[in-house]
């Protein structure tokens, strides 16, 4: 067993967790935050994606142990039912939910684009998503949702 | 009289919210922080068919932390569940069928402990040899899979339909043309995102069991599952949660993990929780069939369809499942056309791969791809316009399918217009861009129709209406959110049939202890039946409360409207009262707030040789696509899709388009790069980093075009919706391809080696 700390949506946390144990396992289990999915397990499907220092990562292949000292978002720390960030709030409206699954992962990927690049091209958002499988929505609304984001965003609401 | 105001529009859907903050709750996010909960795993076997000979459980057993370590011998009831038929076994005996039959379970206190029990079982097995080939195994002489199918005479057939209208020799005989082609689909998962997962929890006090398991039917498990836990089945109370995608799948998958949880919670007494892998869910769950379809095709010289023969092989995989596809295949082998004789004949055949199950379209994305090739190379071979070529054969009003079922307009019958409104589209009459001769550019089309509801005599729909004394209505449906947005459709029929605000709606769903059978969430249905059913149920309240309220408002019962939380006599709109005040009336005048909707579509009605009315409406459509295709690599890029289809009325066009645009870009995949590879019964591919699905990469911009010619039995005149986007997009693309490099590839999915491989053959050819 090792002791990790690390900041997790914006609070102090430290955990003790077996030197094998993956984040989305320790984030769900033992911080009961569910809203980070896990699809495969295998790095491929993008359900289990959280912010590692702003970046988009895959928390089912990255080991806690490699967290401590650095800085993790999921899902539920950047908007809440009352308060949903501006990519949640833009999911909703452009229709972009069904089963949800690949939900909570496709946003976090799109905060950490649109921070980098504000104004992405619909190529750009393909390639920034292409690692996020959805197997609902064809990703027709999905981009239609990053697109309205992003323009809400620079409008500064 | 109802006024729509919700009806129609495009109103969010109930549970995205929920979903896009992680605060929706999924079965796999309820169980971490219950102390009391055991975790199961189950041993699957390494061979795809395999006699087994010894299992030894001591080690497993002695392990730290297990509870309990089961084999077939320690089981609570029969060995076999199914949706269809009990003939898969909760846990295998002396055999494994596939590599998802188990073979000994565990639970265990933690995860860990489970994991690493199940990996000190010892099981001595005699390796068989795996049946890969349904063609093979659908001769007589070939080796028996099930020992004594119960099923058909010949030993390894699970199903076998034939249709036969008209005379179809003759009609072959007086053709000016045949056209005779052999096509092949693949075999593919459902890749929903979501794995398999069940929470069963014994119930000591009535000495039942509740289950929480994403799926599609959560009364269809009381029957699925009670011979496995000898129980009667009204002792199993059976919960969905949200479901992280189904399209069919879950429908079977939900009994493999909810029987593992289920008999290792009726032998422990503490909830249990269990949950598959992806590996294991690529290995073990259902899949789309496979098919091998040999289609001969007569027509005159004008291009009328004089007559099909058609034949369909159908690889079932080790159990039943839900086998439907030999009908639905004899059904749609000939298209949305209007064809006076046709011999159509399908058999599902075991076969040691995972069952073939339910999966968006059943059987008809099959059955339309080899037609809609077919319609291709009629109108290739007679130098024809392929959508004159339809539209000379299509369904109109009067005409009957295949199945000797005539169709009318007043059910909604609009393939003519979205046939029109693709190939006029703008976009997909622009010229073609073919400057570089090693991209080709082509454009296809593929016509389809899709029938709403099972076509069973099983099928209807029953939901429980409460209003509340606040003026609030509570509806009990058994039917799954899936993500396809039933939630938001229901609300919106129930707030328009009463007459209340949307808010005042809730739905208790997908819980069979709060919903009576309205049928499984699959078939394109829900929004019909269940649809018909909650108007059914809120009709009787109204007719109930109107007789409250007639006198309250000095007008008799006939003229008294609801609309907008209020009662009002008609014409007198600002002065009516409250619908809270009536229900309050009502309430303390013994008359009853709760009633059952129910509704059955016209009955099926089998006439012999596979002929009769199937269901009762069809939603129509047709697709459009641009492709280009690289021809010195083989990679084929879908550069528009274009797809008008008609379901009679959007209930909820937002909700429709997620359909539509899904169903096109699950139709890509299969066309393009889903295939699982068999090998001597064992998956050789069984990750998503080779067991390929669409990314947002390999997906155009989806154009949709909404059709609506109304059912008139339908709710607000609606279809379903649900499964229909998928069926064109395999030959539409297939036919695209045709065009752009003038190659006919007649199996999918048209991988690079694929057309490859076509390319070089039609080169040494000519
Ligand atoms: S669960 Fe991590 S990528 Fe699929
Ligand atoms: S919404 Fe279901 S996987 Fe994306």
């Amino acid at each position: 067993m090792v002791t990790v700390a690390f900041t997790l949506n914006g609070k102090p946390v430290s955990c003790q967790v077996n030197e094998t144990e993956v984040l989305v396992d320790t984030l769900r289990e033992r911080f009961y935050l569910t809203g980070t999915k896990k699809g495969c397990g295998t790095g491929d499907c993008g359900a289990c994606t959280v912010l590692l220092d702003g970046d988009a990562v895959r928390s089912c292949i990255l080991l806690t142990a490699m967290v401590e000292g650095r800085s993790v978002t999921t899902i539920e720390g950047v908007g809440t039912l009352e308060h949903p960030h501006v990519v949640q709030q833009a999911f909703v409206d452009a229709s972009a939910v069904q089963c949800g699954f690949c939900t909570p992962g496709m946003v976090l990927t799109t905060i950490a684009l649109l921070e980098k690049n504000p104004d992405p091209s619909e190529d750009e958002i393909r390639t920034a998503l292409s690692g996020n499988l959805c197997r609902c929505t064809g990703y027709q609304k999905i981009i239609k949702a990053v697109q309205l984001a992003a323009e809400r965003m620079r409008k500064g609401n | 009289m109802v006024k729509e105001k919700y009806v129609g529009q495009r109103l969010a859907r109930t549970d995205s919210l929920a979903k896009a903050t992680g605060a929706a709750k999924y079965t796999g996010d309820i169980w971490m922080n219950r102390r009391d909960m055991l975790y199961a795993k189950a041993l699957f076997p390494p061979y795809g068919h395999a006699r087994i000979l010894s299992i030894d459980t001591s080690e497993a057993e002695a392990l730290d932390g297990v509870v309990t370590v089961m084999t077939a011998d320690d089981l609570p009831g029969k060995n076999g569940y199914g949706g269809m038929v009990p003939d898969k076994p909760v846990i295998a005996k002396d055999e494994v069928l596939y590599e998802g039959d188990p073979v000994a379970l565990v639970a265990a206190e933690t995860k860990e402990a489970a994991e690493r029990a199940v990996k000190l079982i010892k099981v001595e097995y005699e390796p068989l040899e795996g049946y890969d080939d349904p063609a093979f195994m659908l001769d007589p002489s070939s080796p028996m899979l099930h020992k004594d199918n119960p099923f058909h005479k010949n030993h390894n057939i699970s199903d076998e339909q034939i249709i036969r209208k008209g005379d179809v020799e003759k009609a072959f005989k007086e053709a000016d043309v045949i056209i005779d082609n052999w096509y092949k689909t693949p075999l593919v998962d459902h890749a929903y995102m979501e794995p398999d997962v069940a929470i069963a929890q014994y119930d000591p006090i009535q000495g039942g069991i509740t289950i929480w398991s994403p799926q599609h039917a959560v009364q269809l498990a009381k029957r699925a599952m009670s011979d496995a836990f000898g129980m009667p089945q009204s002792r199993i109370h059976v919960c969905s949660q949200l479901v992280g995608g189904g399209f069919g799948g879950k429908e079977d998958s939900t009994f493999d993990v909810s029987v593992v949880a289920g008999v290792l919670s009726i032998r422990t007494k503490r909830p249990v929780y269990f949950e598959l892998t992806r590996d294991e869910v690529f290995k073990g769950t259902g899949k789309r069939h496979p098919s091998l379809i040999h289609h001969q095709l007569a027509a005159d010289k004008s291009g009328k369809i004089l007559g099909i023969k058609v034949e369909t092989i159908i690889d079932k995989g080790a159990y039943k499942s839900i086998d439907a596809i030999p009908s639905r295949t004899t059904q749609y082998a000939g298209g949305p056309y209007s064809i006076d004789n046709a011999l159509t004949h399908s058999w599902s055949v075991f076969t040691d791969h995972p069952y073939g199950c339910a999966f968006r379209g059943l059987g008809s994305p099959q059955a339309h791809f080899a037609m809609e090739c077919q319609m291709d190379e009629l109108a290739h071979r007679l130098n024809m316009d392929p959508v004159e070529l339809r539209l000379k054969n299509i369904l109109r009003d009067g005409d009957t399918t295949i199945w000797g079922q005539p169709m009318m307009e007043e059910r909604g019958l609009g393939l003519e217009e979205c046939i029109r409104r693709v190939t006029s589209d703008p976009k997909f009459n622009e010229p073609l861009d073919n400057s570089d001769p090693r991209i080709r550019r082509g454009r296809g089309i593929a016509c389809f129709m899709y029938g709403t509801g099972t076509g069973s005599a099983t099928d209807g729909a029953h939901v429980m209406v409460q209003a509340q004394p606040d003026g609030s209505i509570n509806i009990g449906v058994s039917a799954s959110e899936l993500g396809q947005g039933f939630l938001i459709a229901m609300k919106q029929i129930a707030a328009d049939t009463m007459g209340v605000s949307i808010d005042k709606v809730y739905l208790d769903y997908a819980d069979s202890a709060a919903s009576l059978e309205s049928g499984a969430t699959v078939a394109s249905r829900t929004t019909v039946l269940t649809g018909n059913a909650i108007v059914n149920g809120l009709e009787k309240l109204k007719e109930r409360f109107a007789a409250v309220a007639a006198p309250m408002l000095k007008t008799g019962k006939e003229n008294v409207v609801f609309f907008d939380n209020k009662v009002f006599a008609k014409g007198l709109e600002n002065e009516g009262v409250p619908l809270s005040a009536v229900i309050a009336k009502a309430f303390s005048s013994q008359v009853p707030l709760g009633a059952i909707g129910s509704w059955y579509p016209p009955m099926a009605a089998p006439k012999g040789d596979g002929l009769g009315d199937k269901m009762h409406t069809y939603a129509f459509g047709c697709q459009g696509v641009q492709v280009a295709v690289d021809i010195e690599t083989g990679e084929i890029t879908v550069e528009d899709a274009l797809l008008a289809c008609d379901i009679g009325k959007a209930i909820n066009p937002d909700t429709v388009e997620g359909q539509f645009e899904g169903g096109m870009a699950q139709a890509i995949g299969w066309a393009l790069m889903e295939e699982h590879f068999m090998s001597n019964g064992r998956m050789k591919n069984h990750t998503f980093h080779d067991f390929l699905i669409p990314t947002a990469k390999d997906i155009p911009n989806l154009r949709t075009i909404i059709v609506e010619h109304p059912n008139v039995l339908g709710p607000f005149g609606a279809k379903g919706v649900g499964e229909p986007p998928i069926v064109p997009g395999a030959p539409a693309i297939r036919n695209a391809v045709y065009d752009a490099i003038g190659v006919a590839i007649n199996e999918i999915p048209m991988t690079p080696v694929r057309v490859m491989e076509a390319i070089k053959k039609s080169a040494e050819k000519s």
